[in-house]
């Protein structure tokens, strides 16, 4: 009679009720695919995420125009000959904005038409500069230009008003022209009154985000010359086609579809995006003008570069985070097959029955995916959707493209058949190979092979490859992370981790000796630990190697965090600064509101005996608050501040003024200020003095001091009121002392935080890595305790009888595992310092800016993971404890138990 | 003979009962045991497989309390709980032998000295156990890297390091050849001899004939003498 096959045999039918049997063994597959299933699908998700923020974090900094799609037309309001089109007033323009709108609505958007604005004058595309009359028959001697938005007159400071419709004009042009409310303007062949007078944008309504997308218009944003015209508004859009055509002028109609930026996703812009293009299309008009029509479409054309940039900030977050994301997933791989290794242990009794009668390791590894199958299967959907609700609840955005869950959803089952396939593996081999180890054999050679010099090799490559190479790339200005800067210190940190590992657990029997003579809780911990070598030696590696990992992401991102800040604060000189042209008197308002400086341009002898000379900033001070207020990091010089601001206040050296510079040596450094010769001696130097923008030295004076410096000496002395408070505080000193034309620094202004945040979210996403291996050690550490968990009661069970009390006990488990935790801290916290060291000073964000590199170390979060890991190990203890304390002796030692 | 190194301490025990629930079935382990062992004594127990023999030892050395009737242990014993008793009170081989998985054979023997604190004073004993016991090279190996007739020798070495007042061992022959067996009567004779009341349940029926009495269980009654 034949054998039936294995299959059909009943260990293998009812293998998945089987599997169901063993609860510890399926929730340690369950849990172990769980965190496999999402360490694979974070990084899909994370880019996504990371691209969503980087898309949000531009829109945030820009107008909210900027992130609406939108259609429109611009066109000239007369013809060739300078016959009006539309009627002369807008009264027969063509429906087009009508159905532009319906279109919009048809896709699902409410558009709204928002602004409708001419150039007159100088900025015309097809017309000559028009001439607009004031009252008394002249021309206006402003440059103007006509602008209508719908609710326009809602978001003005009214200065004066009438009841008539027609044109408002701010006051300063009001002032300047003579103009009053009802005095006739002419426009070519129209006329218009003056309907309205009102405050100048650029001093009352700036900071309106209704004005934000049109601030060029009235704002001289980048300090020309020549100033934008002045803005006349219309009334009403009537008056406004009417006013325009007379011009000769032109006008842009827009319809734009309002969203809400901070939640968009890149899909959603590129889907928007193909609406307006499409959109756009069918109104069959050229982008730009090519002489046959009298109109252009005006799509938004400020999106793609966003994108662009959100795609470059992903892309350089790309070459870091996806072999982080592989390796986590090898870790995570490696516990998912430890879990198969236990589901052996627990099946012991059976798989032992069965492989004696000649059962092999693959039927064996196949009733195992069977019985597993299912946990893994539901893991695996459980990791996809934490790795989904984590991301979104703890990325950098919660805005996700849909794709990305798609490949994350594809990616959980690629490490379900992975992981199930591993463990199945695992628990084949191992099944066999219990039942076909010889008593007291030695371990097989792999376990003696030193593997982890392969990473050690590997980060060193990487360590020489980064010598030639930077370490901060900037691509189109957005900075990224070499990922060999990722993979160096995480070879080198895992190969090392490993190494110590072996070692220290090599040297475990001496240490077995030595508790020999030790307390019953110090000789049972040594014992156990020494009796399950390879155990201790990875509990110990997975405690070491979140710790070193975190210690080092977290410290790298906090330097290169407070390095950046320091930048910031070195180009501004302090929290924020406003600065002008203009001279005024200093007032106590203004010595109130923060310090004082006045930026001179000069020159000094160059360093070398070449006998040139080199530019300098020259910051004259008060040395009174300087100090208090100015930015400083003990790393910018070997005095404190004060003691260098003492300097200034010394007594003259042979008649010159003591100063104190950076990047000019001691001594006499032949300082002119413009053609002005400033007899002066450094008498104290600083690596980094603050209110550095430029790549000059440059030399603090005592303000006080410094001789006169005339207008036509060529120093372009700038005023500066640097503050840590309230900045709108001090523009009003400044504004109420006579100063005009004020310019802010603040930090927003000075750097665009986007392109840092590839640098940021790369550290991130390791940190996260980190706490990620954390649960990994976590998981290792209960499928420690759940593997020995039956030898460890029986042990204990004995032991209680042989005489050892609880608290003997409970206090072997603490010293165990409070042990190995404590090593893991001490060894990870060594590693990560050791990284730190070698990596810090080449994490240089900003290479054009000083400081260079400054370093930050958080110590809350690395006393709050010292604190957790001795938690959880502690809390560990007390579990297994509490499982020994509930086993009923009676059971435990009889031969079935 | 040797001289008497630790107190005599029998046992009595009087309408003994044990019950067990399983599931909606009451299932008496015990049914009424009546027995007794004095000190010097060595008293083999014999039975079917589920007579009661297991349960009445977890019973003996406290791991079981009994339903019904009176146990009392004997002289320095008496009016003590035996889950409270020391090693040297009360030592046993139960049937799954309880050796700790994370110890050396060698500690395994000497932990009740070392948590009684005459680890040095017990060492020379330790050795000669294994050494009579046939697994003195394997002194510094794991359990799980012996045979299981090995681990009985170093459990059964373990109950006798102490000289135990009273010495109760479930199958303690189970794993042995006839050599091994005999070497481990011949030790659980001479702890009777030297004032151990030594009670243990065995199939085994050379050790019928070593013991001074013998003691029949079935359905979880006692009865003098071995079974026809």
């Amino acid at each position: 009679m034949s054998r039936p096959p294995l299959w059909r045999l009943a260990p293998w039918t009812r293998a998945p009720w089987l599997g169901l049997r063993q609860p510890a063994a399926v929730i340690a597959v369950l849990v172990t695919s769980a965190i496999l299933a999402c360490a694979v699908a974070s990084a899909q998700l994370f880019l996504s995420s990371a691209r969503s923020a980087a898309l949000q974090q531009q829109l945030s900094q820009r107008c909210d125009e900027v992130a609406r799609p939108q259609t429109g037309v611009q066109s000239a309001l007369v013809d060739e000959q300078f016959q009006p089109l539309d009627g002369g007033d807008g009264s027969t323009r063509p429906e087009l904005d009508g159905s532009l709108l319906q279109a919009w609505t048809d896709d699902g958007l409410a558009a709204e038409p928002v602004l409708a604005t001419a150039s007159i004058g100088s900025s015309s595309p097809r017309s000559e500069p028009a001439v607009i009359g004031g009252p008394d028959g002249f021309p206006l001697s402003a440059q103007v230009s006509l602008f209508h938005r719908p609710a326009a007159l809602e978001h003005v400071e009214v200065v004066d008003r009438g009841e008539e419709p027609g044109i408002w004009v701010p006051e300063s042009v009001a002032e300047q022209e003579g103009l009053a409310v009802g005095d006739p303007l002419t426009f070519n062949t129209q006329t218009a009154p003056v309907a309205g007078v009102y405050r100048d944008l650029a001093v009352a309504s700036a900071d309106d985000p209704w004005w934000c997308d049109y601030r060029l218009l009235f704002s001289n944003e980048a300090s020309a010359n020549t100033a934008p015209p002045a803005l006349l508004l219309a009334s009403d859009e009537r008056t406004f086609y009417r006013l325009a055509t007379a011009s000769w002028g032109w006008a842009t109609r827009l319809q734009q579809a309002p969203v809400d930026a901070a939640s968009l996703s890149v899909s959603d812009v590129r889907r928007q995006q193909d609406v307006q293009q499409r959109i756009t299309a069918g109104t069959g008009l050229p982008l730009e003008f090519d002489g046959t029509g009298v109109g252009i479409a005006v799509p938004n054309d400020r999106l793609p570069d966003v994108l662009e940039r959100a795609a470059l900030i992903e892309s350089g977050l790309r070459g870091p985070v996806v072999p982080v994301a592989v390796a986590g997933a090898l870790l995570a791989l490696v516990l998912v097959a430890a879990a198969g290794s236990f589901w052996a242990d627990r099946r012991a009794t059976e798989v032992r029955l069965l492989a004696a009668r000649g059962v092999g390791p693959v039927p064996l590894a196949g009733k195992a995916a069977l019985e597993l199958g299912l946990p893994a299967l539901v893991g695996a959907a459980l990791g996809w959707a934490a790795s989904r609700v984590l991301i979104a609840g703890l990325g950098p955005a919660d805005d996700l493209d849909p794709s990305a869950t798609t490949t994350a959803a594809w990616a959980g089952v690629a490490a379900f058949a992975v992981g199930l396939g591993a463990a199945s593996a695992v628990a084949g081999l191992r099944a066999r190979g219990t039942a076909e180890r010889p008593l007291g054999a030695a371990p097989r050679w792999p376990a003696r092979v030193p593997w982890e010099l392969a990473l050690l090799l590997g980060a060193g490559w990487c360590w020489l490859l980064l010598q030639s190479r930077d370490a901060v790339v900037s691509v189109a200005y957005v900075a990224q992370v070499n990922g060999l800067l990722v993979a160096f210190p995480l070879l080198a940190i895992a190969g090392t981790a490993v190494l110590l590992g072996r070692l220290i657990t090599a040297l475990l029997p001496r240490l077995r000796r030595w508790a020999g003579r030790r307390s019953p809780a110090v000789f049972l911990a040594v014992n156990r630990l020494t009796a399950a070598r390879l155990a201790s030696a990875t509990l110990l590696v997975a405690v070491t190697l979140p710790v070193a990992v975190l210690g080092y992401t977290a410290t790298l991102t906090a330097s290169a965090q407070t390095t950046l800040d320091a930048k910031v604060g070195v180009q501004i000189g302090a929290a924020a600064a406003a600065a002008t042209v203009t001279r005024f008197q200093v007032t106590p308002a203004l010595e109130a509101a923060g310090t004082y400086v006045v930026r001179y341009d000069g020159s000094a002898e160059a360093a070398g005996d070449d006998g040139g000379r080199t530019d300098v900033q020259v910051l004259a001070v008060d040395p009174d608050d300087f100090a208090d207020t100015a930015f400083w990091d003990d790393s910018f010089a070997d005095r404190s501040l004060p003691e260098l601001m003492a300097a200034l206040t010394g007594p003259e050296v042979d008649g010159r003024l003591p100063v104190v510079a950076a990047g000019l040596p001691a001594g006499d450094p032949d300082l002119r200020l413009g053609s002005t010769e400033v007899p002066a001696e450094v008498t104290a130097t600083a690596r980094v003095l603050p209110g550095r923008r430029s790549d000059d030295p440059v030399v603090l004076v005592h303000a006080d001091r410094l001789p006169e410096i005339t207008r036509n000496a060529g120093a372009a002395p700038a005023a500066e009121l640097w503050t840590n408070g309230d900045l709108g505080a001090g523009i009003d000193a400044l504004t109420d002392a006579g100063a005009q034309n004020i310019r802010v620094l603040t930090p927003g202004g000075v750097q665009e935080s986007a392109n840092f945040l590839g640098i940021t979210w790369t550290f991130g996403y390791l940190s996260a890595l980190a706490v990620f291996v954390g649960v990994i050690a976590v998981g290792g550490l209960l499928l420690y305790l759940e593997a020995r968990s039956r030898s460890r009661v029986s042990g204990y069970v004995m032991a209680r009888r042989l005489g050892l009390s609880r608290g003997a006990h409970l206090r072997s488990l603490l010293v165990e595992l409070v042990g190995v935790a404590v090593a893991g801290l001490l060894l990870g916290a060594l590693l990560a310092a050791g990284a730190v060291a070698l990596v810090y000073r080449r994490l240089d964000v900003d290479l054009l800016r000083p400081p260079t590199p400054l370093l930050d170390v958080p110590w809350p979060a690395i006393a709050g993971t010292a604190v957790a890991t001795v938690a959880v190990a502690g809390l560990a203890a007390l579990y297994a404890q509490r499982a020994a304390d509930r086993a009923d002796p009676a059971s435990v030692l009889r031969e079935d138990a | 003979m040797t001289p008497r190194l630790q107190p005599a301490g029998g046992f009595t025990g009087t309408g003994l009962v044990k019950r067990f629930r399983r599931g909606a079935e009451t299932v008496s382990a015990l049914a009424g045991v009546d027995l007794r062992v004095d000190p010097g004594e060595f008293v083999a127990l014999v039975g079917p497989s589920g007579s009661g023999k297991s349960t009445l030892l977890a019973l003996l050395c406290g791991w079981e309390t009994a339903d019904e009737g009176e146990l009392a242990y004997l002289g320095p014993l008496a009016d003590r709980r035996p889950d409270a008793f020391g090693w040297r009170d009360l030592a046993l081989v139960p049937q799954a032998l309880g050796l700790v998985a994370d110890l050396s054979l060698a500690d395994n023997v000497l932990l009740p000295a070392r948590l009684s604190g005459t680890l040095a004073a017990e060492e020379p004993r330790a050795r000669s156990l294994l050494t009579a016991f046939g697994v003195d090279h394997l002194a510094d190996r794991y359990p799980h890297q012996a045979s299981l007739g090995e681990q009985q020798r170093v459990a059964v070495a373990r109950a006798l390091l102490l000289r135990p007042a009273v010495l109760l061992a479930d199958e303690p022959t189970a794993h042995q050849d006839r050599g091994h067996a005999d070497r481990l009567l011949d030790a659980v004779t001479d702890a009777a001899r030297e004032g151990s009341a030594v009670l243990i349940a065995t199939h085994d029926e050379i050790a019928w004939g070593r013991a001074d009495r013998v003691l029949s269980m079935r359905d979880g009654v006692v009865t003098e003498g071995a079974a026809s």
